[in-house]
Protein backbone atom coordinates (compact mmCIF):
# COMPACT_ATOMS: atom_id res chain seq x y z
CA UNK A 1 0.00 0.00 0.00
CA UNK A 2 1.24 3.55 -0.83
CA UNK A 3 2.19 6.03 1.67
CA UNK A 4 0.05 8.56 1.83
CA UNK A 5 1.56 12.01 2.36
CA UNK A 6 -0.19 15.48 3.38
CA UNK A 7 1.54 18.35 2.52
CA UNK A 8 0.55 21.30 3.91
CA UNK A 9 -3.33 21.57 6.06
CA UNK A 10 -6.21 21.11 4.43
CA UNK A 11 -8.88 23.66 4.48
CA UNK A 12 -11.04 23.91 7.34
CA UNK A 13 -14.24 21.73 7.29
CA UNK A 14 -18.32 22.83 7.88
CA UNK A 15 -19.52 19.26 6.28
CA UNK A 16 -23.67 18.66 7.81
CA UNK A 17 -25.81 16.34 7.66
CA UNK A 18 -28.84 18.04 9.21
CA UNK A 19 -29.52 17.89 13.01
CA UNK A 20 -28.03 19.94 15.34
CA UNK A 21 -24.26 19.76 14.78
CA UNK A 22 -21.09 19.37 12.09
CA UNK A 23 -19.60 16.62 11.11
CA UNK A 24 -16.82 15.85 12.63
CA UNK A 25 -13.74 13.44 12.52
CA UNK A 26 -14.95 11.38 9.41
CA UNK A 27 -11.14 10.13 8.80
CA UNK A 28 -10.48 10.01 12.62
CA UNK A 29 -12.01 6.53 12.19
CA UNK A 30 -11.13 4.89 8.91
CA UNK A 31 -14.12 2.36 9.11
CA UNK A 32 -17.14 4.14 10.40
CA UNK A 33 -20.22 4.82 8.27
CA UNK A 34 -20.52 7.79 6.16
CA UNK A 35 -23.09 10.29 6.56
CA UNK A 36 -26.27 9.75 4.87
CA UNK A 37 -26.02 12.96 3.06
CA UNK A 38 -23.30 15.56 3.66
CA UNK A 39 -23.68 19.08 2.26
CA UNK A 40 -21.20 22.06 3.15
CA UNK A 41 -17.43 21.88 2.56
CA UNK A 42 -15.18 18.86 3.89
CA UNK A 43 -12.36 16.78 3.01
CA UNK A 44 -10.41 14.85 5.47
CA UNK A 45 -7.68 12.60 4.92
CA UNK A 46 -6.44 10.31 8.00
CA UNK A 47 -5.40 6.66 9.25
CA UNK A 48 -6.38 4.86 12.53
CA UNK A 49 -6.66 1.57 13.46
CA UNK A 50 -5.08 -0.17 10.33
CA UNK A 51 -7.18 1.58 7.78
CA UNK A 52 -7.09 4.98 6.10
CA UNK A 53 -10.07 7.19 4.51
CA UNK A 54 -9.83 10.14 2.39
CA UNK A 55 -13.08 11.43 1.78
CA UNK A 56 -14.19 14.91 -0.28
CA UNK A 57 -17.92 16.82 0.31
CA UNK A 58 -20.00 15.82 -2.87
CA UNK A 59 -19.95 19.35 -4.64
CA UNK A 60 -16.10 19.32 -4.09
CA UNK A 61 -16.04 23.22 -2.15
CA UNK A 62 -12.85 21.88 -0.07
CA UNK A 63 -10.23 21.32 -2.69
CA UNK A 64 -8.10 17.77 -2.72
CA UNK A 65 -5.73 16.99 -5.17
CA UNK A 66 -2.74 14.46 -5.27
CA UNK A 67 0.38 13.65 -7.35
CA UNK A 68 2.35 10.39 -7.43
CA UNK A 69 5.37 11.33 -5.30
CA UNK A 70 9.12 9.33 -4.99
CA UNK A 71 8.93 5.28 -4.85
CA UNK A 72 4.94 4.61 -4.32
CA UNK A 73 4.23 7.59 -2.19
CA UNK A 74 0.72 9.65 -2.79
CA UNK A 75 1.18 13.16 -1.92
CA UNK A 76 -1.92 15.30 -1.17
CA UNK A 77 -2.59 18.78 -0.67
CA UNK A 78 -5.57 21.17 -0.69
CA UNK A 79 -3.54 23.45 -3.68
CA UNK A 80 -1.79 22.51 -6.77
CA UNK A 81 1.12 24.80 -6.31
CA UNK A 82 1.94 23.10 -2.62
CA UNK A 83 2.67 19.54 -4.47
CA UNK A 84 4.61 21.47 -7.30
CA UNK A 85 6.82 22.94 -4.25
CA UNK A 86 7.32 19.66 -3.09
CA UNK A 87 8.76 18.61 -6.90
CA UNK A 88 5.60 17.05 -8.58
CA UNK A 89 5.03 18.37 -11.88
CA UNK A 90 1.65 20.23 -12.18
CA UNK A 91 1.00 17.56 -15.53
CA UNK A 92 0.66 14.78 -12.88
CA UNK A 93 -1.16 16.35 -10.23
CA UNK A 94 -5.33 14.98 -10.48
CA UNK A 95 -8.36 16.59 -8.08
CA UNK A 96 -9.96 13.78 -5.67
CA UNK A 97 -13.12 13.52 -7.56
CA UNK A 98 -15.74 15.05 -5.47
CA UNK A 99 -18.00 13.10 -2.96
CA UNK A 100 -15.66 10.23 -2.72
CA UNK A 101 -15.33 7.95 0.46
CA UNK A 102 -12.52 6.08 0.83
CA UNK A 103 -11.40 3.50 2.77
CA UNK A 104 -7.97 1.48 2.49
CA UNK A 105 -7.25 -1.24 4.76
CA UNK A 106 -3.74 -1.62 5.44
CA UNK A 107 -3.79 -5.15 6.32
CA UNK A 108 -5.80 -6.77 3.44
CA UNK A 109 -4.14 -3.96 0.93
CA UNK A 110 -7.83 -3.20 -0.04
CA UNK A 111 -9.54 -0.32 -0.78
CA UNK A 112 -13.49 0.22 -0.91
CA UNK A 113 -14.87 3.07 -2.68
CA UNK A 114 -17.81 5.18 -1.56
CA UNK A 115 -19.80 7.88 -3.07
CA UNK A 116 -21.75 10.14 -1.02
CA UNK A 117 -24.16 11.06 -3.66
CA UNK A 118 -25.42 8.82 -6.76
CA UNK A 119 -23.57 9.37 -9.87
CA UNK A 120 -25.12 11.89 -12.26
CA UNK A 121 -26.63 13.56 -9.51
CA UNK A 122 -26.12 17.19 -10.45
CA UNK A 123 -27.20 16.44 -14.77
CA UNK A 124 -30.84 14.23 -13.77
CA UNK A 125 -33.23 16.95 -13.55
CA UNK A 126 -34.57 16.17 -10.28
CA UNK A 127 -38.19 15.97 -9.81
CA UNK A 128 -39.93 19.22 -8.39
CA UNK A 129 -40.97 19.03 -4.54
CA UNK A 130 -43.71 21.03 -3.80
CA UNK A 131 -44.82 24.53 -4.43
CA UNK A 132 -42.19 27.50 -4.71
CA UNK A 133 -43.10 28.28 -1.01
CA UNK A 134 -42.83 25.06 -0.04
CA UNK A 135 -39.34 24.69 -0.98
CA UNK A 136 -38.40 28.23 0.02
CA UNK A 137 -39.59 27.31 3.62
CA UNK A 138 -37.08 23.93 3.33
CA UNK A 139 -34.55 26.88 1.93
CA UNK A 140 -34.83 29.01 5.06
CA UNK A 141 -35.36 25.31 7.51
CA UNK A 142 -31.47 24.20 6.34
CA UNK A 143 -30.19 27.79 6.41
CA UNK A 144 -31.22 27.96 9.92
CA UNK A 145 -29.93 24.73 10.75
CA UNK A 146 -26.85 25.04 9.40
CA UNK A 147 -25.92 28.65 11.05
CA UNK A 148 -27.07 26.70 14.40
CA UNK A 149 -24.90 24.39 13.74
CA UNK A 150 -22.24 26.61 13.09
CA UNK A 151 -23.01 28.50 16.50
CA UNK A 152 -22.95 25.35 18.48
CA UNK A 153 -19.75 24.29 17.08
CA UNK A 154 -18.08 27.44 17.09
CA UNK A 155 -19.16 28.99 20.09
CA UNK A 156 -16.31 31.51 20.47
CA UNK A 157 -15.82 32.30 16.85
CA UNK A 158 -15.50 35.76 15.61
CA UNK A 159 -18.15 35.92 13.24
CA UNK A 160 -17.37 38.46 9.81
CA UNK A 161 -20.56 38.83 7.01
CA UNK A 162 -19.69 39.81 3.93
CA UNK A 163 -22.05 42.07 2.93
CA UNK A 164 -22.01 43.09 -1.10
CA UNK A 165 -25.74 44.80 -0.53
CA UNK A 166 -26.83 42.19 -2.81
CA UNK A 167 -30.13 40.14 -1.74
CA UNK A 168 -27.83 37.23 -1.21
CA UNK A 169 -25.34 38.19 1.30
CA UNK A 170 -28.18 40.53 3.07
CA UNK A 171 -30.07 36.98 3.37
CA UNK A 172 -27.11 35.85 5.07
CA UNK A 173 -26.27 38.73 7.06
CA UNK A 174 -29.92 38.86 8.65
CA UNK A 175 -29.24 34.94 9.87
CA UNK A 176 -25.90 36.27 11.32
CA UNK A 177 -27.70 39.25 13.18
CA UNK A 178 -30.25 35.98 14.53
CA UNK A 179 -27.63 33.48 15.19
CA UNK A 180 -24.41 35.30 16.09
CA UNK A 181 -25.51 38.61 17.89
CA UNK A 182 -21.53 40.30 17.81
CA UNK A 183 -21.01 39.62 14.18
CA UNK A 184 -19.48 42.05 12.15
CA UNK A 185 -20.74 43.08 8.68
CA UNK A 186 -17.86 43.51 6.45
CA UNK A 187 -18.12 45.87 2.56
CA UNK A 188 -15.94 45.92 -0.35
CA UNK A 189 -15.54 48.80 -2.74
CA UNK A 190 -12.78 50.13 -4.38
CA UNK A 191 -10.97 53.49 -3.45
CA UNK A 192 -12.68 56.60 -5.87
CA UNK A 193 -11.49 59.71 -4.46
CA UNK A 194 -13.64 62.17 -4.63
CA UNK A 195 -16.24 60.31 -6.37
CA UNK A 196 -19.51 58.64 -5.10
CA UNK A 197 -18.34 54.87 -2.86
CA UNK A 198 -19.92 52.53 -5.06
CA UNK A 199 -24.03 51.40 -5.18
CA UNK A 200 -22.71 48.75 -3.40
CA UNK A 201 -21.02 50.33 -0.70
CA UNK A 202 -23.95 52.74 0.09
CA UNK A 203 -26.66 49.86 0.05
CA UNK A 204 -24.12 47.90 2.44
CA UNK A 205 -24.34 51.07 4.69
CA UNK A 206 -27.46 51.01 4.66
CA UNK A 207 -28.25 47.34 5.33
CA UNK A 208 -25.82 47.16 7.91
CA UNK A 209 -26.81 50.37 10.22
CA UNK A 210 -31.08 48.28 9.85
CA UNK A 211 -29.74 45.10 10.66
CA UNK A 212 -27.84 46.45 14.24
CA UNK A 213 -24.71 45.41 12.47
CA UNK A 214 -21.20 46.83 12.66
CA UNK A 215 -19.77 47.48 9.07
CA UNK A 216 -16.08 47.10 8.83
CA UNK A 217 -15.46 48.96 5.12
CA UNK A 218 -12.62 47.59 2.73
CA UNK A 219 -11.85 50.29 0.70
CA UNK A 220 -8.36 49.49 -1.93
CA UNK A 221 -6.38 51.28 -4.13
CA UNK A 222 -6.37 49.92 -7.83
CA UNK A 223 -3.15 49.15 -6.99
CA UNK A 224 -3.71 47.07 -3.82
CA UNK A 225 -6.33 45.18 -5.59
CA UNK A 226 -3.75 44.00 -8.39
CA UNK A 227 -1.20 43.17 -5.80
CA UNK A 228 -3.36 40.21 -4.78
CA UNK A 229 -3.50 38.59 -8.24
CA UNK A 230 -0.80 35.76 -7.41
CA UNK A 231 -2.78 34.91 -4.25
CA UNK A 232 -5.59 34.74 -6.50
CA UNK A 233 -4.42 32.65 -8.90
CA UNK A 234 -2.73 30.33 -6.97
CA UNK A 235 -5.20 29.59 -4.04
CA UNK A 236 -7.84 30.93 -6.57
CA UNK A 237 -6.73 27.71 -8.82
CA UNK A 238 -8.42 29.43 -11.64
CA UNK A 239 -6.99 31.49 -14.44
CA UNK A 240 -10.45 31.89 -15.40
CA UNK A 241 -11.38 35.46 -15.68
CA UNK A 242 -14.78 35.68 -13.63
CA UNK A 243 -13.31 33.77 -11.17
CA UNK A 244 -10.36 35.55 -10.97
CA UNK A 245 -12.14 38.64 -10.13
CA UNK A 246 -14.05 37.60 -7.32
CA UNK A 247 -10.92 36.33 -6.16
CA UNK A 248 -9.03 39.27 -6.37
CA UNK A 249 -12.17 41.46 -4.38
CA UNK A 250 -12.13 38.08 -1.84
CA UNK A 251 -7.97 39.02 -1.61
CA UNK A 252 -8.93 42.03 -0.56
CA UNK A 253 -12.30 41.42 1.94
CA UNK A 254 -9.64 38.66 3.67
CA UNK A 255 -6.72 41.28 4.49
CA UNK A 256 -9.16 43.98 5.44
CA UNK A 257 -10.48 41.30 7.69
CA UNK A 258 -7.37 39.92 8.90
CA UNK A 259 -6.08 43.34 9.57
CA UNK A 260 -8.88 43.88 11.70
CA UNK A 261 -8.30 40.96 14.03
CA UNK A 262 -5.55 40.49 16.84
CA UNK A 263 -3.37 37.94 15.47
CA UNK A 264 -3.93 35.51 17.82
CA UNK A 265 -8.39 35.35 17.37
CA UNK A 266 -7.53 34.74 13.45
CA UNK A 267 -7.88 30.88 13.90
CA UNK A 268 -11.67 31.15 15.53
CA UNK A 269 -12.34 33.92 12.41
CA UNK A 270 -15.77 32.86 10.43
CA UNK A 271 -16.36 34.72 7.42
CA UNK A 272 -19.91 33.94 5.99
CA UNK A 273 -20.76 34.53 2.64
CA UNK A 274 -23.41 34.79 0.06
CA UNK A 275 -21.66 32.46 -2.70
CA UNK A 276 -23.08 29.49 -3.83
CA UNK A 277 -27.39 31.56 -4.31
CA UNK A 278 -26.14 32.74 -8.23
CA UNK A 279 -25.48 29.60 -9.20
CA UNK A 280 -28.54 28.01 -7.48
CA UNK A 281 -30.50 30.29 -9.34
CA UNK A 282 -28.44 30.79 -12.80
CA UNK A 283 -28.09 34.27 -11.72
CA UNK A 284 -25.02 35.26 -13.98
CA UNK A 285 -24.38 37.30 -17.11
CA UNK A 286 -22.27 38.29 -20.09
CA UNK A 287 -20.64 41.88 -19.15
CA UNK A 288 -19.80 44.37 -21.93
CA UNK A 289 -16.20 46.11 -21.19
CA UNK A 290 -14.95 48.02 -23.25
CA UNK A 291 -17.49 46.67 -26.44
CA UNK A 292 -15.76 43.25 -25.59
CA UNK A 293 -18.09 40.61 -23.89
CA UNK A 294 -16.59 39.31 -20.76
CA UNK A 295 -17.96 35.89 -18.34
CA UNK A 296 -20.30 34.80 -21.67
CA UNK A 297 -22.03 31.16 -20.69
CA UNK A 298 -22.86 28.39 -21.89
CA UNK A 299 -26.35 28.57 -24.44
CA UNK A 300 -28.51 26.35 -22.43
CA UNK A 301 -32.18 26.78 -20.76
CA UNK A 302 -32.19 27.83 -17.60
CA UNK A 303 -32.22 24.39 -15.74
CA UNK A 304 -29.98 23.05 -17.64
CA UNK A 305 -27.36 26.32 -16.76
CA UNK A 306 -28.10 25.58 -13.39
CA UNK A 307 -27.20 22.00 -12.90
CA UNK A 308 -23.64 23.33 -15.34
CA UNK A 309 -23.19 25.84 -12.61
CA UNK A 310 -23.02 24.03 -9.44
CA UNK A 311 -21.18 21.59 -10.92
CA UNK A 312 -18.68 23.56 -11.79
CA UNK A 313 -18.40 24.72 -8.05
CA UNK A 314 -16.20 21.70 -7.64
CA UNK A 315 -13.93 23.61 -9.85
CA UNK A 316 -11.97 27.24 -8.80
CA UNK A 317 -11.65 28.48 -5.16
CA UNK A 318 -12.13 32.17 -5.53
CA UNK A 319 -13.69 32.48 -2.48
CA UNK A 320 -12.31 29.84 0.10
CA UNK A 321 -9.00 30.28 -1.34
CA UNK A 322 -8.45 33.90 -0.25
CA UNK A 323 -9.43 34.03 3.05
CA UNK A 324 -7.86 30.57 3.69
CA UNK A 325 -4.51 32.09 2.25
CA UNK A 326 -4.73 35.14 5.44
CA UNK A 327 -5.58 32.34 8.33
CA UNK A 328 -9.04 32.79 8.12
CA UNK A 329 -12.33 30.14 7.29
CA UNK A 330 -15.03 30.94 5.22
CA UNK A 331 -17.79 29.38 5.58
CA UNK A 332 -20.54 29.53 2.10
CA UNK A 333 -23.34 29.20 3.98
CA UNK A 334 -26.28 28.30 1.06
CA UNK A 335 -24.04 25.03 0.55
CA UNK A 336 -26.36 23.96 3.38
CA UNK A 337 -29.62 24.38 0.87
CA UNK A 338 -28.25 22.94 -2.08
CA UNK A 339 -30.88 20.08 -2.26
CA UNK A 340 -34.02 21.84 -1.86
CA UNK A 341 -32.55 24.54 -4.63
CA UNK A 342 -32.60 21.74 -7.16
CA UNK A 343 -36.06 21.13 -6.47
CA UNK A 344 -37.05 24.47 -7.87
CA UNK A 345 -38.96 23.43 -11.04
CA UNK A 346 -38.05 24.35 -14.65
CA UNK A 347 -40.57 27.46 -15.41
CA UNK A 348 -39.39 28.78 -11.62
CA UNK A 349 -35.77 28.89 -13.23
CA UNK A 350 -37.29 30.73 -15.99
CA UNK A 351 -38.60 33.33 -14.65
CA UNK A 352 -36.64 36.81 -14.81
CA UNK A 353 -37.97 37.36 -11.37
CA UNK A 354 -36.58 34.51 -9.96
CA UNK A 355 -34.35 35.89 -7.21
CA UNK A 356 -36.50 38.14 -6.01
CA UNK A 357 -39.55 36.24 -5.71
CA UNK A 358 -37.62 33.58 -3.88
CA UNK A 359 -35.60 35.83 -1.55
CA UNK A 360 -38.95 37.60 -0.43
CA UNK A 361 -40.25 33.70 0.13
CA UNK A 362 -37.24 32.39 2.25
CA UNK A 363 -36.38 35.91 3.92
CA UNK A 364 -39.43 37.69 4.00
CA UNK A 365 -39.70 41.34 6.36
CA UNK A 366 -35.42 40.06 7.41
CA UNK A 367 -34.56 41.88 4.76
CA UNK A 368 -36.08 45.22 3.82
CA UNK A 369 -37.74 46.10 0.59
CA UNK A 370 -35.06 48.65 -0.58
CA UNK A 371 -32.81 45.76 -0.85
CA UNK A 372 -35.60 44.01 -2.69
CA UNK A 373 -35.90 46.81 -4.90
CA UNK A 374 -32.21 47.28 -5.84
CA UNK A 375 -30.80 46.47 -9.45
CA UNK A 376 -28.19 44.00 -9.58
CA UNK A 377 -24.67 44.95 -9.52
CA UNK A 378 -21.29 43.25 -9.00
CA UNK A 379 -18.38 44.36 -7.72
CA UNK A 380 -16.77 42.93 -10.86
CA UNK A 381 -18.39 45.21 -13.22
CA UNK A 382 -18.89 48.26 -10.74
CA UNK A 383 -21.92 50.63 -11.38
CA UNK A 384 -22.88 53.78 -13.47
CA UNK A 385 -22.43 56.20 -10.11
CA UNK A 386 -19.30 54.69 -8.99
CA UNK A 387 -17.85 53.77 -12.71
CA UNK A 388 -15.77 50.99 -13.83
CA UNK A 389 -15.44 47.94 -11.29
CA UNK A 390 -12.67 44.93 -11.00
CA UNK A 391 -13.24 43.74 -14.69
CA UNK A 392 -12.67 47.28 -16.08
CA UNK A 393 -9.26 47.72 -13.66
CA UNK A 394 -8.03 44.81 -14.85
CA UNK A 395 -8.61 45.36 -18.56
CA UNK A 396 -7.26 48.43 -18.64
CA UNK A 397 -4.28 47.50 -16.98
CA UNK A 398 -3.57 44.60 -19.51
CA UNK A 399 -4.35 41.87 -17.49
CA UNK A 400 -6.44 40.08 -19.71
CA UNK A 401 -7.80 36.47 -20.02
CA UNK A 402 -4.09 35.69 -21.86
CA UNK A 403 -1.99 37.25 -19.13
CA UNK A 404 -3.93 35.00 -16.65
CA UNK A 405 -3.37 32.19 -17.83
CA UNK A 406 0.07 33.14 -18.56
CA UNK A 407 0.72 34.09 -14.87
CA UNK A 408 -0.79 30.80 -13.87
CA UNK A 409 1.59 28.91 -15.69
CA UNK A 410 4.34 30.59 -14.31
CA UNK A 411 3.03 30.23 -10.76
CA UNK A 412 2.99 26.56 -11.32
CA UNK A 413 6.03 26.10 -13.38
CA UNK A 414 4.43 24.76 -16.38
CA UNK A 415 5.75 25.75 -19.70
CA UNK A 416 2.99 23.79 -22.26
CA UNK A 417 -0.24 26.24 -22.04
CA UNK A 418 -2.22 23.15 -23.91
CA UNK A 419 -1.69 21.88 -19.56
CA UNK A 420 -4.49 23.82 -18.74
CA UNK A 421 -6.70 22.91 -20.82
CA UNK A 422 -6.07 19.59 -19.80
CA UNK A 423 -6.66 20.49 -16.15
CA UNK A 424 -10.18 22.02 -16.16
CA UNK A 425 -12.18 21.84 -19.42
CA UNK A 426 -16.04 21.75 -19.46
CA UNK A 427 -15.73 23.79 -15.66
CA UNK A 428 -14.30 20.73 -14.14
CA UNK A 429 -10.62 19.43 -13.04
CA UNK A 430 -8.78 16.51 -14.17
CA UNK A 431 -9.76 14.27 -11.51
CA UNK A 432 -9.44 10.56 -10.48
CA UNK A 433 -8.28 8.22 -7.36
CA UNK A 434 -4.96 7.33 -6.66
CA UNK A 435 -4.23 3.64 -7.18
CA UNK A 436 -2.40 2.65 -3.87
CA UNK A 437 -0.20 -0.04 -5.45
CA UNK A 438 1.92 -2.23 -3.38
CA UNK A 439 5.47 -0.60 -2.06
CA UNK A 440 8.48 -2.79 -3.57
CA UNK A 441 9.11 -4.23 -0.74
CA UNK A 442 6.01 -6.04 -0.08
CA UNK A 443 5.31 -4.01 3.28
CA UNK A 444 2.12 -1.70 3.20
CA UNK A 445 2.41 1.95 4.88
CA UNK A 446 0.04 4.52 5.75
CA UNK B 1 -27.69 3.80 -33.49
CA UNK B 2 -24.49 3.19 -34.82
CA UNK B 3 -21.09 5.12 -33.98
CA UNK B 4 -21.17 6.39 -37.37
CA UNK B 5 -24.70 7.64 -36.32
CA UNK B 6 -23.23 9.26 -33.78
CA UNK B 7 -20.48 11.17 -35.49
CA UNK B 8 -23.05 12.30 -37.76
CA UNK B 9 -25.09 14.16 -35.82
CA UNK B 10 -22.13 15.54 -33.81
CA UNK B 11 -20.74 16.54 -36.42
CA UNK B 12 -24.37 18.02 -37.22
CA UNK B 13 -24.40 20.12 -33.80
CA UNK B 14 -20.58 21.64 -33.99
CA UNK B 15 -21.32 22.69 -37.86
CA UNK B 16 -24.44 24.75 -36.45
CA UNK B 17 -23.76 25.62 -32.67
CA UNK B 18 -20.45 26.78 -33.38
CA UNK B 19 -20.77 28.28 -37.06
CA UNK B 20 -18.40 26.18 -39.11
CA UNK B 21 -18.54 27.92 -42.16
CA UNK B 22 -18.86 25.09 -45.02
CA UNK B 23 -16.04 26.34 -46.99
CA UNK B 24 -13.99 25.76 -43.98
CA UNK B 25 -11.92 22.61 -45.58
CA UNK B 26 -9.86 22.47 -42.13
CA UNK B 27 -12.65 21.36 -40.34
CA UNK B 28 -13.17 17.67 -40.44
CA UNK B 29 -14.58 14.57 -37.53
CA UNK B 30 -10.56 13.83 -37.74
CA UNK B 31 -9.88 17.21 -36.69
CA UNK B 32 -9.03 18.08 -32.79
CA UNK B 33 -12.08 20.36 -31.86
CA UNK B 34 -10.60 21.89 -28.80
CA UNK B 35 -7.06 22.62 -29.92
CA UNK B 36 -8.03 23.98 -33.38
CA UNK B 37 -10.11 26.93 -31.78
CA UNK B 38 -13.76 25.11 -32.88
CA UNK B 39 -14.97 24.75 -29.50
CA UNK B 40 -13.93 26.41 -27.10
CA UNK B 41 -14.18 26.50 -23.10
CA UNK B 42 -18.04 27.72 -22.70
CA UNK B 43 -18.52 25.44 -26.09
CA UNK B 44 -17.66 22.28 -24.63
CA UNK B 45 -20.15 22.57 -21.79
CA UNK B 46 -22.51 23.02 -24.90
CA UNK B 47 -21.62 19.75 -26.82
CA UNK B 48 -21.86 17.77 -23.55
CA UNK B 49 -25.14 18.82 -22.80
CA UNK B 50 -25.95 17.92 -26.72
CA UNK B 51 -24.26 14.67 -26.35
CA UNK B 52 -26.45 14.21 -22.94
CA UNK B 53 -29.99 15.33 -24.43
CA UNK B 54 -29.72 13.92 -27.86
CA UNK B 55 -28.14 10.15 -27.17
CA UNK B 56 -29.45 9.96 -23.05
CA UNK B 57 -25.57 9.49 -21.72
CA UNK B 58 -23.20 11.66 -19.77
CA UNK B 59 -19.63 11.66 -19.93
CA UNK B 60 -17.41 10.49 -17.01
CA UNK B 61 -14.75 12.96 -16.03
CA UNK B 62 -11.55 10.57 -16.80
CA UNK B 63 -13.29 10.33 -20.06
CA UNK B 64 -13.81 13.75 -20.90
CA UNK B 65 -10.17 14.70 -20.04
CA UNK B 66 -9.27 11.33 -22.39
CA UNK B 67 -7.20 12.23 -25.65
CA UNK B 68 -10.15 10.38 -27.41
CA UNK B 69 -12.45 13.21 -26.44
CA UNK B 70 -10.97 15.07 -28.92
CA UNK B 71 -11.94 14.80 -32.47
CA UNK B 72 -15.84 13.98 -33.51
CA UNK B 73 -15.10 10.61 -34.62
CA UNK B 74 -13.34 10.48 -30.98
CA UNK B 75 -16.23 12.01 -29.12
CA UNK B 76 -18.67 9.45 -31.01
CA UNK B 77 -17.04 6.60 -30.04
CA UNK B 78 -17.42 7.78 -26.54
CA UNK B 79 -20.82 8.64 -26.55
CA UNK B 80 -21.24 5.45 -28.55
CA UNK B 81 -19.64 3.36 -26.20
CA UNK B 82 -21.61 4.78 -23.17
CA UNK B 83 -24.50 4.41 -25.09
CA UNK B 84 -24.02 0.28 -25.31
CA UNK B 85 -23.00 -0.14 -21.78
CA UNK B 86 -25.95 2.32 -20.51
CA UNK B 87 -23.15 4.86 -18.98
CA UNK B 88 -21.41 1.57 -16.64
CA UNK B 89 -18.11 3.15 -14.89
CA UNK B 90 -14.84 1.74 -13.89
CA UNK B 91 -15.56 3.18 -10.23
CA UNK B 92 -13.38 5.95 -11.13
CA UNK B 93 -16.69 7.89 -10.82
CA UNK B 94 -19.74 7.56 -9.19
CA UNK B 95 -21.63 4.42 -10.31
Amino acid sequence: MSALRLVGALDPNFGWAGGGRLIDGMCDHAFSAAPDRMVGAYTCIGSSGGGARLTRDPLGLNKLFWAPGDGQAVLFAARPWRLVEAGCRFEDIWSVPAGVDIELDSECGTRRVRWLRPGGWLERRAPSEGSPQSIAERIRAALDGYCAALAEAHPDARIFVCLSGGLDSSGVAALARRHFPEATSVSFDLERGNQFPSADRRAAERLAADLGLPLLRVTVTDEALLAGLDTALSEGIDWRDFNVHAALVNVALARGIAAACDPKELDRVLVLTGDLANEYLSDYHAEQYGGVTYYALPRLPTWALQRVLIRGLETSHREVGPFRAHGLALVQVYAAAVDEYLTLPAPFLADPARKDRLSRMVFGDLIPDYVYARPKTRAQTGDPDAGRGVLGLCVDHGIDHNRLRQRFLELHRVSDPGALDRFIRAGRYRSSLPSFQDTHDGRRHL
Amino acid sequence: MTAVDISERIERFVRTQFRVAPTDTRFSRTQPLFESGYVDSIGVVELLAFISEEFGVSVPDDVLMSEEFATIDGIAIVAYRLYQNGNAKDGASPP
